[in-house]
């Protein structure tokens, strides 16, 4: 009975794993392909079943004059832009957060539930029509095409998760620990950061890895508001999106696009599996 | 003696002096090494005059390579002509629209110059510098056919900056048609003549024959037709060149779209019905998924050699052509078919009678934005980009997009000497285009109205539907038609019937 | 608690996020009351005309709902389902588990327009390797040509992209469950199928509401898989709300009406929220 059980958890995640695979592979092989290796059916091996070029690479780092598309400042530029705007999202959201998980707020009929939804409720409006608001109000500010109005409409974006993800974790940590070091003498501020925080990092961990997700990953936003000076990753990439699709840099563009996220999830899991969250709660 | 000698230094200087001077430009430049710089107001000598450091210019332009790659090659060179700094930005096509007009309407101007289809004049036009009679007066101007000075144009007055042409054509596999043994095949199991298709129950016919079966021997399945069937923002012209020999009748001037007179559309007439019948037909024989065919899988599909024929714009014959493409020198250039009838919206009826049209399809525009502050240096760059040298390289790149709008351009020479085309195929090309560009009479513009994008949208998903098998072919068009009224209610009946009075001249009024 | 340290914690970021929404929030709804259009730019006033429009003329918006509707649930489902599995297997030890671990997230950090575009050429009828190995069975599927078919392959994809994002938040929830329970469960004699019943699943229960709800969020939004694989097709079989919202707007430039359908989908959605969350509670945590 056990073995079976334990064939089927395996067969599982084998099979999961070749689903989440499946893509990536594609996508190597795919990179070191030309036209004609394409369009004359689905070719899977290099060498045996088609040619390879290293064009597909090529591409990411030739100037456009000569046929590619530069990857290398939007790069950049995505890094700075989300790693910023995260950051200032959980600086605010971590505080929010804390006041809204022990702090009874009433202000009418709004009470703290309201004020979690209202911040949570701005991830549903969908961006496409928040595209021309916020173009009219960053050109009157003169910051379109600028690292900090992008940053700026990131953070609308990212403090809502922020909030979100920290009111669950505090909401697990048991108001013991605020009290106790209450009595030992500290104010509310100093027992947040001196006892509270600390506790609360598995939580900060998630928090972050989805405000980095959610701003790596942003399409529409850069899209819109982006032209010359400042342009983000994917738009960079999906610019590559001709009327001719070359599947081989598209794909060589996805695999180094993932790269700098896979190193964010070794780090994430890492703490996961340490145990940092049971272990402070004892 | 001495005079002779003096003259004849003097001569050879001379000589010398000036191919050094072709040599010069194109040493410095690769891309025109073929023909060395040619003299006009707007050669690579010319721009060096200019001085424009200390400035900038941005554009915003499609995507590597179709129409992004020259635009950035010729801003790199335009910038180290003139000392300029050039920024260009690339933009799949779908958002060019949104791209530019939300800063246009929005009263910003990020971008000097914006790339765009030609048929958003009607949109755009307002928030557009028209082009400068000192340009329009240039030799290098004065060379475009007519048809792309009248799609770059507004009444009259020129808004968009011709630097490419696009039409709609017949393309077809010639190592097939042209062959034979397929003929006698195709005789003998069909009792009709093997040819290039004259109507589209012909082509359909003919594609229905070769679906399904690999023809030229490589090992793989090929098929019948690749057309553009996916619903985004080009499939309606896919769909209109396939009604114009239906519904545009030389004896019914006064509109196709709609009814000048009455605004009422034309769309869900039986001449358009019939050729979505022939469309939604034609889901049988394109390849598998090729109900979904963007404009890039088509060029892939045929230039790939998987179909028979393919009728859109130039892209998959270029890709065919390509060196390395495995039939190179296999295929053909053709007018549009026609068909056997046509009607007539005045009577109500059909007219039996044979009837062929050209579409005379939009395609890449650029224009210079009214509120840019460097109008000088804008339509410099756009005519350095068109240039006499840089045109002829261009044009015989084929992934740059860049395809024939002068009359210069239909030498079929010129496809011979640089690109390795099959002579015949180049002078069968060229008459073809030159024939629709310049002498044919019974024609059909692009919809160019505000709203167009509107217009069109509807067209595209109505005629999915259809080919989906939501609904029939005149459900399908009477859906759009609905749609269209509500679209004139909202621009207003008579501003519409104004602007498409403007294309309307142009059908009806040839020289 | 002092009363004054509260506000300290919680204006900041609250401050912030109004100033920056205020306008574009604001701006919207004054953008739903006019007739903005590409080619009558500006902000006229034409009342509720918009939404007149919207309820009375346009069924494509509701079937466009309606399929929103059945997408977010299916894939949420599917999603959570799949997710807390996953999250169970590698909770306690197996063989390679933080390999395993590792490699259930990665999908979630993709960015999935590009990501898309892969599973589009990975669709591909003609030239994509799934018919290709596919056809060894003599069975081709139209991923993408076929109206019930093309919603399955949005389905897929979406699966693929966020199933860890559920993944994690039940794994770093697991990781998190005290002890005594099932030390309790383990002295009450109960296998591994109640101890999941009666101690994981409820203790899970916050958690899992929190997650579910803000995947429907997140879901409901799809526009990167829509707009790349099917672009709403074939026909409009495909086409959900926010697809909708965005050819309306941005392709055919009538932001007015843009607008005044963004702020119902805003309005319907936080309703539909709200009384979602409230039955997820009841079934997850008042069952118990």
């Amino acid at each position: 009975m056990f073995r079976f059980y334990g064939l089927l958890k395996y067969s599982f995640i084998c099979i999961w794993s070749v689903y989440v695979i499946a893509p990536f592979m594609w996508a190597i092989t795919t990179s070191f392909k030309d036209f004609n290796s394409v369009t004359g059916g689905a070719t899977y091996i290099p060498w045996i079943d088609f040619e390879p070029t290293l064009d597909g690479w090529r591409q990411l780092l030739l100037s456009p004059s000569e046929g590619g598309v530069a990857l290398v400042q939007p790069y950049l530029n995505s890094i700075m832009v989300t790693l910023l705007s995260s950051a200032i999202s959980l600086v605010l959201g971590t505080l929010a957060a804390y006041s809204l998980s022990r702090f009874k707020f009433k202000a009418g009929f709004i009470k703290n539930s309201d004020i979690t939804f209202f911040f949570i409720s701005q991830r549903i409006m969908p961006p496409v029509v928040l595209s021309l608001p916020f173009f009219i109000m960053l050109g009157n500010l003169g910051l379109l095409d600028t690292l900090i109005g992008l940053t700026i409409v990131y953070i609308v974006l990212l403090l809502p998760i922020a909030v979100w993800i920290m009111v669950d974790f505090f909401n697990k940590i048991p108001v013991e620990i605020d009290e106790t070091a209450l009595i030992d003498g500290c104010n509310p501020v100093q027992a947040f950061f001196r006892v509270v925080l600390p506790n609360s990092i598995p939580g900060i961990i998630v928090a972050s890895l989805f405000c980095i997700i959610f701003g790596w990953t942003d399409f529409f936003f850069a899209f819109i508001l982006t032209f010359t000076e400042v342009q983000l990753l994917p738009v960079a990439v999906v610019a590559l999106n001709s009327s001719i699709t070359p599947w081989w840099s598209l794909s060589a563009a996805a695999l180094i696009s993932v790269a700098p996220l896979i190193i964010v999830a070794f780090v994430v899991e890492r703490y996961l599996s340490k145990g940092n969250l049971s272990g402070a709660l004892k | 003696m001495k005079l002779t000698k003096l003259t004849a230094f003097l001569l050879g200087s001379v000589v010398l002096g000036g191919a050094a001077h072709a040599d010069k430009w194109s040493d410095m430049f690769p891309h025109i090494k073929n023909s060395g710089d040619i003299p006009g107001e707007c050669s690579y000598e010319s721009m060096s005059k200019k001085d424009y450091s200390g400035r900038k210019l941005t554009i915003n332009t499609h995507a590597v390579p179709v129409m992004g790659e020259p635009t950035a090659l010729h801003a790199e060179q335009f910038a180290k002509l003139t000392g300029a700094e050039v920024n260009v930005i690339h933009t799949p096509a779908g958002d060019l629209y949104s791209k530019a007009m939300v800063p246009f309407q929005t009263g910003q101007a990020p971008y000097d110059i914006v790339f765009g289809f030609s048929q958003w004049i009607s949109d755009w036009k307002q928030y557009l510098e028209p082009v400068p009679a000192k340009y329009v007066n240039m030799k290098q101007m004065q060379d475009v056919t007519k048809s792309h000075i009248d799609v770059a144009s507004w009444d009259g007055t020129m808004y968009q900056f011709p630097i490419d042409g696009d039409r709609h054509y017949l393309k077809y596999r010639k190592d097939v048609i042209d062959n034979p043994e397929m003929q006698a095949k195709y005789k003998a199991e069909t009792g009709k003549e093997l040819r290039v298709p004259q109507t589209w129950k012909e082509y359909g016919e003919i594609a229905t024959f070769f679906n399904g079966w690999d023809w030229d021997n490589d090992g793989e399945l090929e098929y019948g037709s690749a057309e553009v069937m996916a619903k985004d923002n080009l499939m309606f012209a896919a769909f209109f060149s396939r009604s114009v020999a239906y519904a545009k009748n030389p004896r019914t001037p006064g509109g196709f779209f709609f009814d000048l007179e009455t605004m009422e559309p034309q769309v869900n007439n039986p001449g358009f019905v019939e050729a979505l019948t022939d469309w939604v037909e034609a889901t049988k024989y394109v390849p598998p998924g090729g109900i979904n065919f963007t404009l890039g899988d088509e060029t892939m599909s045929f230039g790939g050699g998987q179909t028979l024929f393919s009728f859109s714009w130039d892209d998959a014959f270029v890709a065919a052509m390509e060196d390395g493409s495995p039939i190179k020198n296999k295929v053909g250039a053709a007018p549009l078919p026609g068909a056997d009838k046509v009607w007539n919206r005045v009577t109500g009826e059909w007219d039996n009678e044979y009837n062929q049209a050209p579409y005379i399809v939009w395609g890449w525009a650029s224009a210079v934005a009214k509120k840019s502050k460097n109008h000088d240096m804008a339509f410099d760059y756009l005519c350095f980009f068109s240039n006499d040298a840089n045109h002829q390289a261009d044009i015989a790149i084929g992934r740059f997009g860049v395809n024939p709008f002068r009359k210069s351009d239909f030498d079929p020479d010129l496809y011979v000497k640089n690109q390795g085309w099959d002579p015949e195929i180049a002078n069968e090309y060229s008459r073809t285009l030159l024939d629709m560009e310049e002498k044919s009479k019974n024609r059909v513009f692009p919809l160019r109205t505000p709203g167009v994008a509107q217009f069109t949208s509807a067209v595209a998903t109505g005629t999915s539907k259809a080919l989906a098998g939501q609904l029939t072919p005149q459900e399908a068009l009477d859906e759009v038609a609905a749609e269209w009224k509500k679209i004139i209610a909202r621009v207003g009946e008579d501003k519409l019937r104004e602007a498409y009075a403007v294309g309307v001249a142009l059908e009806d009024n040839l020289e | 608690m002092n009363f004054k340290h509260k506000y300290i914690f919680l204006l900041p970021g609250l401050f912030v996020l109004l100033a920056i929404l205020i306008f574009p929030i604001g701006f919207t709804v004054r953008l739903s009351l006019s007739s903005w259009d590409s080619f009558y730019p500006g902000l006229d006033f034409i009342g509720i005309d918009n939404y007149i429009r919207l309820f009375s003329d346009d069924p494509r918006f509701w079937e466009a709902f309606g399929r929103l509707a059945i997408l977010s649930s299916v894939t949420v489902t599917l999603q959570y389902v799949l997710g807390f599995t996953l999250a169970h297997l590698v909770w306690k030890d197996i063989v390679f588990k933080r390999f395993f671990r590792v490699l259930f997230l990665i999908p979630m950090m993709t960015t999935p327009v590009i990501m898309t575009v892969l599973w589009r050429t990975i669709f591909h009828e003609s030239l994509g390797p799934i018919n290709d190995i596919l056809s060894f069975f003599d069975v081709t599927p139209r991923w993408l040509s076929d109206e019930t078919l093309a919603l399955v392959t949005v389905m897929i994809v979406e699966v693929w992209q966020w199933t860890p994002f559920m993944f994690l938040l039940l794994l770093a929830g697991l990781l998190s469950l005290p002890k005594e329970p099932y030390l309790a469960a383990e002295i009450d004699g109960a296998g591994p199928f109640r101890k999941f019943v009666y101690v994981t699943f409820p203790l899970m229960a916050p958690i899992s509401v929190g997650a579910i709800i803000i995947r429907l969020i997140e879901a409901s939004k799809i526009m990167d898989t829509i707009f790349v694989m099917t672009s709403g097709g074939p026909g409009t079989s495909t086409e959900t709300s926010s697809f909708y919202i965005f050819i309306k707007g941005l392709r055919e430039f009538q932001m007015g009406y843009s607008a005044a359908m963004s702020f119902t989908y805003l309005v319907i959605m936080i309703i539909s929220l709200t009384v979602i969350a409230n039955i997820l509670v009841k079934v997850f945590v008042k069952g118990n």
